[in-house]
């Protein structure tokens, strides 16, 4: 089976928040030096479930990114973890665009690519959490969605999902090619393997500008009016009691007055 | 010469990085506090390929370069030196022996499992009696109806007795000429080998997590075939080998300098002390900036030495002064980075008084820095 990975390069969402920094002037993030770039998390559980499925049935992986100032031993580890493929589509004219540029450009960059049957993304970014990329993509290319998954199998032909919910999960079927959002409960991805890092290390990604892909950029449809950092707000609240399960029942107590639970 | 990290020394790093916060960092503490060696740990590195990392892939390897070990073993000992010295002794010493000098059979045998992660190796030269002399060893060793009969004791042999040990490379004298001069040779002894006895677990001031022992051969017999390579040629084996083992010893001191730097950084920007942070303070800034430079010139030494071990050039004198320095300077750091964390810093509560410990062995073990100074000065001419 073919599959599609998309990843996404963010500033490493483990730095303490105070080490962003926004220009309101232009409503963009301040690109700080010492905030290194990671692969988005989620999305290395999209490859994670990607290589599963390639274990279990076969095929090619092939890791798919859009973004600019891509450091290279950053976004060639889903190579490193064991992906066949990895193409790049850097150009100027995607730096102000919206999800729904991005959406755009992956799905004429999944088009390009032709053949396909699974595109894996993670739920979501850390950097603006959007999480609507992936659904843009299934919206863009008409193919069927389903997110939060945590689990991806293919069986006799069909991809079969285990998708969060509130309380538990749904299983949910669908026909490839289908698009398909990863979320934590999926597990930890794998680390890379030497092994894999050496072959990485001899792969170079194929890089797609927006003309290679005949793609119009000015399709923005969101306006960002105001970025800005929310005061941080933190209320901390020991629950007593005289044993930890007395403790646990007058948590449990609090959180239904407060209609948590 | 061109000392730059490439992507693959740079994916090699953040994964060593990311694998030693997540499975390490978080037990480091326990582990050395219980004297417990984490087996588990080292068989998670091989299968990431940490041990084979400098190996053919022939014998399982990844086709690393020395560079790439070198990075590898920065990461480790920026979390758990003990983890970092396990390592090491197999990459550095036991598996290079093996592979330089090893016949097929024995490098399928004994290499091949241990850089699949599945075993470990040691190499046993110091004695009660000798350590950096190591023309005087004294455990022998004599050919006996087709086995090697071998009698004497060694001490301190990291990797030795642990539930993954496999094998202890023991260099033994094996003959002599009429004028005195020893004949060493190098013998591969299975660690169930009749009449080797591994003595208990050492109790150290640091790399507490290591498994050190003392070893006793009571004619200890092994077939003549695990001599390893030419007979009479030990001791030119394992100075070959050796080189490239202090150039990973320098890493493993960078690695301890960087992270005194990064704690003692993190904590004089938080702590106040006359109503500013520490960082404001003169004295702490030049402790710092004092640590900044250790790291900078340690790791250009160790970086240097690395290269020139991957382009094939001669690299005694430089392997020599990366150990020497780095090892030194990993001390001066480790003491400073306990007077900036004050009290905290002596509590066993915080990691530098680990790596307070932990330093300390890295200017005595592969070559004292007084050996260290003999190789430069010889180097120089001498």
């Amino acid at each position: 089976m073919n599959i599609i990975v998309c990843v996404k390069q963010v500033p490493d969402p483990q730095m303490p928040m105070a080490s962003f920094k926004i220009d309101p002037a232009t409503n963009k993030l301040v690109p700080t030096p010492g905030i290194p770039p990671v692969i988005n998390g989620y999305d290395e559980q999209a490859v994670e479930a990607a290589l599963r499925l390639k274990e279990a049935n076969g095929g090619k992986i092939t890791a798919l990114s859009l973004g600019k100032e891509l450091v290279s031993d950053v976004i060639k580890k889903p190579l490193s973890m064991g992906a066949d493929e990895l193409i790049l589509l850097q150009d100027d004219a995607f730096e102000d665009g919206d999800d729904y540029v991005t959406a755009h450009a992956l799905a004429a960059a999944i088009k390009k690519i032709g053949e396909y049957d699974l595109i894996i993304c993670g739920r979501q970014a850390s950097d603006f959490d959007s999480g609507v990329v992936g659904a843009g993509i299934g919206e863009i290319l008409g193919l069927p969605v389903i997110t939060i998954a945590r689990d991806i199998k293919m069986t006799n032909g069909v991809i079969r999902v285990e998708r969060v919910v509130p309380d538990g999960y749904e299983v949910v079927e669908a026909s490839p090619p289908v698009v398909v959002t990863v979320s934590n409960e999926l597990g930890q991805p794998r680390y890379p393997t030497l092994r894999g890092i050496m072959a990485a290390g001899r792969k170079q990604p194929t890089v797609w500008s927006a003309q290679d892909l005949g793609l119009d950029t000015t399709v923005s449809r969101m306006k960002l009016l105001k970025l800005y950092q929310p005061d941080k707000i933190s209320q901390c609240e020991f629950i007593e009691g005289g044993s930890p399960a007395e403790a646990g029942v007058n948590l449990a107590l609090k959180l239904r007055e407060a209609k948590i639970i | 010469m061109d000392i730059a990290l490439s992507d693959n020394h740079l994916m090699i790093q953040r994964t060593v990085r990311d694998f030693a916060a997540s499975e390490i960092a978080p037990y480091s503490a326990q582990w050395d506090e219980e004297g417990h060696f984490p087996a588990h740990i080292i068989a998670k590195l091989g299968e990431l390929g940490i041990t084979g990392l400098i190996f053919p892939s022939k014998y399982g390897g990844s086709d690393g370069d020395m560079l790439s070990l070198v990075v590898a073993l920065e990461e480790l000992a920026k979390v758990d030196s003990s983890v970092a010295i396990t390592i090491e002794v197999l990459t550095s010493l036991s598996g290079p022996l093996l592979l330089h000098f090893g016949t097929e059979e024995q490098k399928q045998k004994w290499l091949v499992p241990m850089l699949q992660g599945k075993t470990i190796g040691a190499f046993a030269l110091t004695e009660p009696d000798t350590g950096s002399d190591a023309r005087g060893i004294t455990t022998s060793a004599v050919l006996v109806d087709g086995h090697w009969a071998i009698n004497g004791s060694k001490s301190y042999i990291t990797n030795s007795g642990s539930s993954m040990t496999d094998f202890i490379i023991v260099a033994a004298v094996t003959g002599g000429d009429e004028a005195g001069k020893k004949e060493i040779s190098n013998i591969v002894v299975p660690k169930d080998a009749p009449g080797l006895t591994v003595g208990s677990s050492y109790r150290k001031i640091g790399w507490r997590a290591s498994d050190t022992h003392p070893l006793f051969f009571e004619d200890c017999r092994v077939p003549e075939g695990n001599l390893l390579g030419e007979r009479g040629r030990g001791l030119a084996q394992f100075m070959k080998v050796l080189d490239g083992g202090r150039v990973a010893i320098s890493a493993m001191a960078v690695g301890l300098i960087e992270v005194s730097l990064q704690m003692s950084l993190a904590h004089a920007l938080k702590r106040r002390a006359f109503g500013k942070p520490l960082s404001d303070h003169q004295a702490i800034q030049f402790k710092l900036a004092d640590m900044a430079v250790s790291v900078d010139l340690a790791r250009l030494a160790t970086y240097r030495a690395a290269t020139l071990v991957d382009q094939g050039l001669p690299h005694k004198k430089e392997a020599a002064i990366a150990k020497l320095f780095s090892s030194e300077a990993a001390l001066q750091a480790v003491d400073q980075a306990v007077q900036i964390h004050g009290g905290l810093g002596f509590m066993e509560d915080s990691p530098i008084a680990r790596f307070y410990r932990d330093a300390k062995v890295l200017t005595i073990g592969e070559g004292t820095s007084e050996i260290q100074r003999m190789i430069i000065a010889r180097e120089l001419g001498c």
